[in-house]
């Protein structure tokens, strides 16, 4: 699924990873480190919210 | 013999082999409406027939009551009596204070009956007065526990005024204390009153006491007063299960609706248990009192009965209508509420009893993610306006003692919204709030903590500089031998910063805290003495965390340099507003400014709440922003030579020449905002700078939705100016991308733009890749928009506060990265 940053739009797609902090494709967000944050803003992983 | 009761047909024995002996009540013309209009109406047939259906409820006697405002009560008692006599089996209870009419009922009643009541209220001479007319016409009597200061509240006072009343009556006037029933007299514990919560305890206790300490004497209680205020369907139960206790307790009589009276058997488990919680104050449940768990149970208990049910309840107990409107932040019909809970509470009652747990509730909710933060806000508004009406009715010092907690925006940061709603949040939790308002000075902050006496300071930034600013303010703090607790709240900070930099430095608690509920938290927590300055975790200490971006770059020096269309600044001011509106992010106004985050809700249910509440309230402001004039986008950009030297780049205009240092990342990949901008030696470069603003119609409309309590509205508007600026300067930066011939591959939604898929990026100066504000001093001079009405603070910040600047960059490799 899914997650969307409630600060600034920025969405994780599980499907791409998140290249800017070596996250590899196909990580589920549950999946990414408790201290992951938005690649754009900064913020922590509990702004986000689920997109599908 | 043993006491008994008689009418012309039939005896009734005080002391029933199976107790109570039920007295019916509705036969009164102050406990029953229909008894009374039909009184009123002169209709004493219609009053017969509720003493009839008293009787076949299963009442062995009727308590007869007339005294009623305007109505000569004697008149109309010989009246009811005469006609009671002869057509009911069971005996009366004269229901009277006023001697005269007391002695004329003893005359004409055909049997043996019982007055209703005597007392101690004058000290001795109206009780004197109808123990002489019992001792006369040998009735009995029931005694209640009222003397010259009023209703006896504790056991021990009962239980003494029912030894006064018994000495005088038996010991003067030789009445058998068997002929006496003492009632103790409950309050009501359905009102949500402190001072009343055992009252039911003290009633069972006087019930067993007076038994006690008077042998042959037997009492009475009016059982229904204990639920008064709550709704129909719980008062059944709790009278129902208080009946049985006091009955336990030795109750001889009790004065009921008996047909309303349900076997303890037929009461389900649960609710039993509720109903003995309250009874005996028991608290389960720390957030909960006994009265709040109650209606709740009760509440929850009846979702499946019809509407009608639930309206009907509704005008029956304004307590649980008014938990309900602040939960549901409805303001429908809130003075009319409190004006009927005001005849029988009071009002710091009311606040504390109800209002306070109702936010309390919201405040759960919200923290379950099944309340999202406008809604919230709607709650608070409505709590303000119930205090707002109840603070004047109460006496000064019931306020005295609240937690004050002081809160202020640090020096050099104008941003309130935050402190603003922990102020909204605290204060509708009933504290005391000083707000200091913004840009306030370490000192200002000391004295006036010392001065308001804070018990908790609160500091609020939202600027990277502002998490600094608390940083370093705290040994000052420390230094001038403040103690209270700190509680620290910011965009820009973070539990780790909190730990590792603020702990240390002072010497009573500093905490994190991430929102306003966690400010309220905080503040509970003090209370409970259990707040404790924030730690960290310990895996999260060793680990240290990355910032996002790519760790080996190369920064590519071979880009061709654009041509601007022109050198220096320039000013626009006709930027029609209907452009901006499609770059607002309006996933980061609804999810983050405005709090309409997903939460609990499924996919669905989120796009129906975005479909049907949160687009319909942004169209609304889109077009009231239009037609009544907030949004006068103005912008001051230009173009400028310029190169970069090591971690500065330094910008010509005409013959002087600006330095912009910026800091470097000290991890890698190392980046400098001066990294993207060609040196001297590679040829110079063009360097973009603007200065955007929607004017201050929406910082003036923020403010007085502020003042007014509006607090939804506030959050709303202020959200709404914010992306809109920000919206005005992706807008700006894209005009600036297409002068410079960049514009190559724009993004077709906004998704695009918040994660840059455009050439080059700009930097906003007080975020995170270039936190310094004083970079606004060269920017002024470069901009002049002055002249646009945009001020500089003595801290560097921008006025009005919806104006934003930027440097812009246009490297491809340029993007966002934090320091």
């Amino acid at each position: 699924m899914r997650y969307i940053c409630a600060n600034c739009g920025y969405i994780y797609d599980p499907a791409r990873g998140d290249p800017m902090s070596h996250i590899p494709p196909d990580t589920p967000f549950e999946d990414l480190p408790e201290d992951w944050v938005c690649p754009i803003c900064y913020v922590a992983k509990d702004a986000f919210d689920p997109m599908d | 013999m043993k006491p008994s009761l008689s009418s012309l047909y039939q005896a009734v024995e005080l002391r029933q082999p199976i107790p109570p002996l039920l007295v019916g009540e509705r036969t009164n013309a102050n406990g029953s409406k229909l008894f009374r209009e039909r009184l009123l109406a002169d209709d004493f047939e219609g009053c017969l027939r509720i003493g009839l259906d008293q009787e076949a409820g299963g009442a062995q006697v009727l308590d007869l009551c007339a005294a009623y405002a305007g109505r000569d009560e004697t008149k109309d008692m010989i009246r009811l009596v005469s006609l009671f006599a002869r057509s009911v089996k069971a005996p009366l209870m004269i229901d009277s204070t006023t001697p005269d009419c007391i002695e004329a009922c003893l005359k004409i009643y055909p049997g043996r009956c019982i007055v209703n009541s005597i007392n101690l209220e004058d000290g001795g001479v109206y009780l004197r007065r109808v123990c002489r007319l019992l001792r006369k016409y040998g009735a009995a009597a029931v005694a209640l526990t009222i003397h010259e200061k009023g209703m006896a509240m504790t056991a021990a006072d009962k239980i003494a005024t029912a030894r006064r009343i018994h000495d005088i009556a038996v010991g003067e006037f030789g009445l058998r204390p068997s002929d006496l029933l003492f009632d103790p007299l409950t309050f009501t514990i359905g009102a949500g009153d402190e001072t009343l919560r055992d009252a039911a305890v003290q009633t069972l206790e006087a019930i067993r006491g007076i038994k006690a300490a008077l042998p042959g004497v037997g009492t009475i209680l009016g059982i229904s007063n204990i639920s008064f205020g709550l709704s129909p369907a719980s008062r059944r139960a709790l009278n129902s299960v208080f009946l049985h206790e006091a009955v336990a307790a030795g109750l001889d009589a009790a004065i009921v609706d008996a047909a309303k009276i349900l076997p303890l058997a037929s009461i389900p488990e649960a609710d039993r248990e509720v109903c003995l919680d309250l009874l005996y104050d028991r608290v389960r449940d720390s957030a909960k009192t006994p009265l709040t768990r109650f209606i709740e149970h009760f509440r929850a208990a009846k979702g499946g009965e019809t509407g009608e049910r639930e309206a009907a309840a509704g005008k029956e107990r304004p307590e649980a209508a008014l938990f309900q409107q602040v939960v549901k932040g409805d303001p429908e019909g809130l003075e009319d509420r409190l004006s009927i809970l005001l005849g029988r509470v009071q009002p710091l009652a009311i606040i504390n009893d109800i209002l306070v747990p109702a936010m309390r509730h919201v405040g759960e909710l919200f923290g379950r993610g099944e309340l999202l933060l406008p809604f919230v806000l709607q709650s608070a508004e409505v709590m303000k306006k119930a205090v707002a009406l109840l603070e004047p009715l109460m006496e000064r010092e019931a306020s005295a003692h609240r937690l004050t907690v002081l809160l202020a925006t640090v020096q050099g940061d104008v941003h309130d919204i935050g402190k603003n709603l922990v102020d909204i949040i605290l204060t509708n939790n009933g504290y005391r709030v000083i707000n200091l308002g913004i840009k306030v000075p370490a000192e200002t902050i000391i004295e006036k903590a010392r001065e308001h006496r804070a018990d908790i300071i609160g500091l609020s930034g939202l600027l990277v500089k502002s998490a600094i600013v608390m940083k370093e303010s705290l040994p000052q703090y420390q230094a001038a031998g403040l103690r209270m607790p700190i509680l620290l709240g910011g965009a820009a900070l973070t539990e780790k910063f909190v730990a590792e930099s603020c702990v240390p430095a002072y010497e009573a608690p500093v905490v994190y805290c991430a929102d306003a509920f966690a400010g309220l938290r905080a503040v509970r927590a003090f209370e409970a003495g259990a707040l404790a300055s924030t730690r960290l975790a310990a895996e999260s200490r060793e680990k240290t965390t990355p910032k996002p971006g790519v760790k080996n770059v190369e920064i590519r020096r071979d880009v061709p340099t654009p041509t601007p269309p022109f050198y220096g600044y320039r000013h626009v001011e006709d930027i029609p507003v209907a452009d901006i509106f499609p770059y607002v992010n309006e996933q980061a106004l609804f999810r983050g400014r405005w709090g309409y985050r997903r939460a609990k809700l499924s996919a669905d249910e989120y796009a129906a709440l975005i479909r049907d509440t949160v687009v319909p309230l942004y169209k609304d402001l889109q077009r009231r922003a239009i037609e009544e004039h907030w949004l006068a986008p103005k912008a001051a950009y230009g173009y400028f030579h310029g190169f970069a030297k090591d971690d500065t780049v330094y910008v010509r205009d005409g013959d002087r020449i600006h330095a912009f240092p910026f800091p470097r990342q000290s991890e890698p990949p190392h980046l400098c905002i001066a990294d993207f901008f060609k040196t001297e030696e590679e040829g110079g470069d063009v360097v973009g700078f603007f200065v955007v603003t929607i004017g201050d119609a929406m910082d003036r409309l923020t403010h007085e939705l502020y003042k007014a309590d509006r607090y939804h509205d506030y959050l709303i508007a202020h959200g709404f100016g914010v992306e809109v600026t920000d919206a005005l300067a992706e807008y700006w930066h894209a005009v600036m991308r297409r002068e410079l011939g960049i514009a190559g591959q724009e993004p077709s939604e906004i998704a695009g733009f918040v994660t840059q898929n455009y050439q080059g990026s700009r930097y906003g100066f007080g975020y995170p890749a270039c936190p310094d504000l004083e970079a606004h001093r060269p920017v002024f001079e470069l901009l002049r928009p002055e002249a646009l009405g945009i001020t500089l603070t003595e801290n560097m910040q921008m006025v009005p506060e919806q104006t934003t600047s930027a440097i812009v960059a246009h490297h491809p490799q340029a993007k966002y990265f934090a320091v």
